[in-house]
């Protein structure tokens, strides 16, 4: 589906003058009253600010699915259309509306709504103060809102955490069809497995062991490819489970080829079992078991680089994402669940967390950004045939500072460890802009990692 | 005429001549096809016959050879069964978890060490209750590094849950696998099954052996039905293994129900052992102890308890014990896990004393550990019944007949003297 128009309403603009209002009944309707209009502008009583009441062509349209004659309908343009011929006046739709959307009109006879004129909304024309605005919305929010949820609502993580958000959307793309896999660490904290006797999910779902999430779903897609059933084995594992303990099953599903989709959340420790110190844990930080104190200021080694392996495989599509940038988070996740038809799919996601990192639950997304803008985190992606390219522009970094201020689990650093992770950030970064310049025919796997690696740096 | 292959060089010829599939059923029916092979490929054989739906290995000695039959089978066509090669046996048993549940067959084989570092899945494997069927090609346990034949490794884990089952001789080993899925896969059980066989003696030992007609397995063993109870399936979306018990969620009720149904699927399992092995019987027409075998217990006043391959050159010494008129009979444990407390009470029950070889220790009761299961069924007996401890055959070391005349006598010093509190070590003075 493209991109379509919508109607963006901003209450900090709008001074009530219902101009809108009377360009619509104007518009829309013989007589020309206000009563007719398909714009609404009401007052909130208490905070006095206006809002507004009119269609919001939802993605997923309460009145069409609670329509009994299908009435109502999602077009490709984005407009929810009504079917003069269909409507059996039942009127359900206004009661299945929760944004007054859709209301009778006993002058027409029937319900009306917005619908946008065609493309020239006669209110947004009428507005003086820019209050209403005529806008293509991203194509990402229309297709997500089309998708089923099959995650349990509600959070039972932190608050402020991001893997909610990364499960939800996750599970949306890849569909019903898939088996889950959560090993145990904060994933099934959120609630997938449940921790009251109900499901989370609305997908057949498991816990693995910590240490054999990818052999588990080896075991039931090639079972289910073997009975001509093409169902989506699909993994949300944490950084732990999947580069350290649980690594030798991950690397040996990735070197068979297997057709998994293995989507690591690195939220860079245990911060299920309380914050302690894992392989991904970066330089510096404070962990559980890497405290500050009088002999010891954090993790004195650098994190592995575990897409980076990943990309070592030779799998067929690696990724890292963020939460912070959506469009391309689910690009890769599209790209990655498309690959995972082939062989192996690896999407390493950067998951700030906002018990074990110490920072405010507010900020999470803020986190994420700045991981990225600093080039602490290089969003890039990997195929097979293509190579390696960066998913954005890093040559003009913010400074890293900016970013570790941001964490208490930074908090101690001395000038010297700062150093250490500005030179390393800038060694990474160096490292993918050489491999982005690289291309399979270049010999991509000819040259072992330490050589490269040495050879970039 | 029934066609005799020889297959000295089986892995140049693996899908043989004159298979069950062959052309002409009623006679290969009536005239089994007959193979001289060891016991690593007899066990490959009982796969080809079961059709598992997925194998997945990793090599360790002396289980290799085993693999790799299992891998040329697939290769040739002789087995339709995907074959996943892992990278340990961690991944080995876990990547027969999932397809397990989502609907498949399984094998697979391992020992040792590889057993030890399989052990995280594999305690997990009987509370999934997945009746996944494995060969453990007994091996002793390092350190000392050894390779060899013993039975350390799977006494080591015979509270986990597993069926366990020791066999005698090659075809038995052929047999047994066949009748491992009958017994795993039977709705009042449901749990894995191990079928063990000794390192060296069993695995590389050749003989001829008889294997039994594809149809007739077939017919015998059914269409697998294994992930009824959980499955990982989007038609029909569940979820498996959630969190029990503790203070939250639904309570320490629905753990222990777990725990109890898995001990009442152990003990559906003695029945069922029984009625397969009957049925086994009437079918292929070669019978078997299910559970303990009694060897001319009829007259004797004591007697060995022998497990898997040992029994052999045991029965030869009870043999020539009798000829000599010392009254001594031999008790052949087939089934460890459930541990058969009825017949093996009515074994003991007949006698005065009992010595027990074992080819693993129990460290810490200074025994073995078939000795401490006899103790256990001890006290069920009408009678106090003396029980000797004797320890052999570790790390593949000899036990002939010579060591069981031995074995016979300190026994038979039993009925007239205390019962040492040490075991007797049948091996010591090997050199």
């Amino acid at each position: 589906m493209t991109a379509t128009p919508t109607i963006a309403f901003d209450a900090a603009r709008c001074d009530g003058c219902g101009d809108c209002m009377n360009a619509c009944a104007s518009a829309k309707s013989t007589d020309g009253k206000l009563a007719q209009a398909r714009i609404h502008i009401i007052r909130d009583a208490e905070s006095g600010r206006w809002g507004v009441a009119q269609c919001r062509q939802c993605g997923d349209p309460r009145c069409a699915s609670v329509c009994p004659a299908a009435a109502l309908e999602k077009g490709d343009d984005g407009i929810v259309a009504w079917d003069a011929g269909r409507c059996v006046n039942c009127l359900i739709c206004t009661a299945g509306c929760t944004f007054g959307g859709i209301a009778f009109s006993a002058k027409e006879g029937y319900v009306v709504k917005c619908d946008q004129c065609a493309g020239a909304p006669q209110c947004v024309a009428a507005c003086t103060r820019g209050a209403l605005r005529y806008v293509t919305t991203a194509k990402l929010y229309n297709r997500w809102g089309e998708l089923e949820d099959l995650f349990v609502p509600g959070l039972g993580g932190c608050q402020g955490c991001n893997t909610e958000l990364i499960m939800r959307h996750t599970l949306r793309r890849v569909g019903s069809n898939t088996v889950l896999a959560t090993p145990p660490g904060c994933i099934p904290g959120m609630g997938s497995v449940g921790y009251n006797g109900m499901l989370g999910c609305k997908v057949p779902v498991f816990h693995p062991l910590l240490t054999n999430t990818a052999s588990m779903l080896t075991g039931i897609r090639r079972q289910y490819k073997r009975k001509g059933r093409n169902v989506t084995a699909l993994a949300l594992a944490g950084d732990g489970g999947a580069g350290d303990v649980g690594f030798q099953s991950l690397s040996g599903a990735a070197e068979r080829g297997e057709q998994i989709l293995f989507v690591c959340v690195d939220n860079e420790g245990y911060m299920n079992t309380g914050a302690q110190r894992s392989g991904s844990t970066t330089y510096g930080a404070w962990t559980a078991t890497t405290p500050v104190g009088e002999g010891a200021r954090g993790k004195t080694q650098d994190a592995k680089n575990l897409p980076l392996l990943m990309m070592w495989h030779g799998c067929e599509y690696v990724a890292t994402a963020s939460t912070a940038f959506m469009e391309d988070f689910y690009a890769k996740l599209e790209a990655a669940l498309d690959a995972s038809e082939r062989g192996f799919a690896y999407l390493h996601l950067y998951s700030p967390c906002t018990s074990g990192w110490r920072f405010p639950s507010a900020s999470n997304i803020e986190v994420a950004r700045k991981a990225v803008e600093t080039n602490f985190a290089v969003l890039w992606e990997y195929r097979r045939e293509h190579g390696l390219k960066l998913s954005r522009d890093i040559d003009d970094p913010a400074p890293v500072t900016d970013y570790l201020k941001l964490l208490g689990k930074f908090r101690h650093l001395d000038a010297a460890q700062i150093a250490h992770i500005e030179q390393h950030v800038a060694e990474q970064a160096q490292v993918m802009r050489e491999l982005a310049a690289m291309r399979p025919g270049d010999g991509l796997f000819d040259r072992s990692p330490s050589n490269f690696l040495n050879a970039a740096g | 005429m029934n066609e005799v292959v020889e297959k000295v060089a089986p892995l140049a010829e693996p899908a043989g001549k004159g298979m069950a599939q062959g052309t002409d059923k009623a006679v290969v029916k009536k005239e089994p096809t007959i193979l001289v092979c060891d016991g690593n490929e007899a066990a490959a054989w009982g796969i080809v016959l079961s059709r598992p739906d997925m194998v997945a290995v990793y090599p360790i000695t002396p289980q290799s050879s085993l693999a790799e039959y299992v891998a040329q089978f697939v290769a040739d066509g002789v087995l339709d069964a995907e074959l996943v090669e892992a990278e340990g046996e961690h991944s080995v048993l876990s990547v027969l978890h999932g397809a397990a549940l989502a609907g498949a067959r399984t094998y697979t084989a391992s020992c040792g060490q590889g057993l030890a570092f399989m052990f995280e899945p594999y305690f997990r494997t009987p509370n999934l209750r997945l009746p996944i069927v494995m060969s453990i090609v007994n091996r002793d346990g390092i350190t000392p590094q050894c390779v060899w034949g013993g039975q350390q490794d799977a006494m080591t884990v015979r509270e986990v849950g597993w069926v366990q089952l020791f066999c005698e001789t090659v075809q038995e080993v052929l047999d047994t696998i066949v009748m491992a899925y009958r017994i795993a896969e039977d709705r009042s059980v449901m749990l894995p099954v191990n079928v063990n066989h000794d390192g060296n003696y069993l695995s590389n030992g050749i003989v001829r052996i008889e294997l039994p007609d594809q149809a007739e397995v077939d017919d015998f063993l059914g269409t697998p039905d294994v992930n009824w109870h959980a499955a990982l399936d989007p038609d029909r979306p569940m979820g498996v293994d959630p969190l029990t018990g503790g203070a939250t969620g639904p309570g320490p009720a629905l753990f222990v129900g777990y725990r109890r149904g898995h001990c009442e699927g152990m003990q559906n399992a003695l029945r069922v052992i029984v009625e397969v092995h009957e049925e086994w019987a009437r079918r292929f027409g070669r019978r078997y102890a299910p559970l303990v075998e009694e060897y001319r217990l009829d007259g004797a006043e004591y007697a060995l308890v022998t497990i898997g391959s040992m029994a052999g050159a045991a029965k030869d010494a009870v043999d020539a014990a009798r000829e000599r008129g010392d009254r001594v009979g031999l008790i052949r444990i087939k089934t460890l896990r459930p541990f058969p407390v009825d017949a093996m009470v009515a074994a003991l029950d007949k006698l005065r004393a009992v010595g027990v070889v074992d080819r693993a220790v129990s460290y810490g009761w200074n025994s073995g550990p078939v000795h401490q299961e006899t103790l256990a069924a001890l006290q069920y007996c009408s009678k106090r019944i003396p029980c000797l401890s004797l320890i052999g055959g570790l790390a593949g070391a000899d036990l002939t007949q010579a060591h069981f005349e031995r074995a016979i006598a300190a026994t038979a010093r039993l009925l007239d003297s205390p019962c040492p509190r040490a075991p007797v070590w049948l091996n010591a003075e090997d050199r």
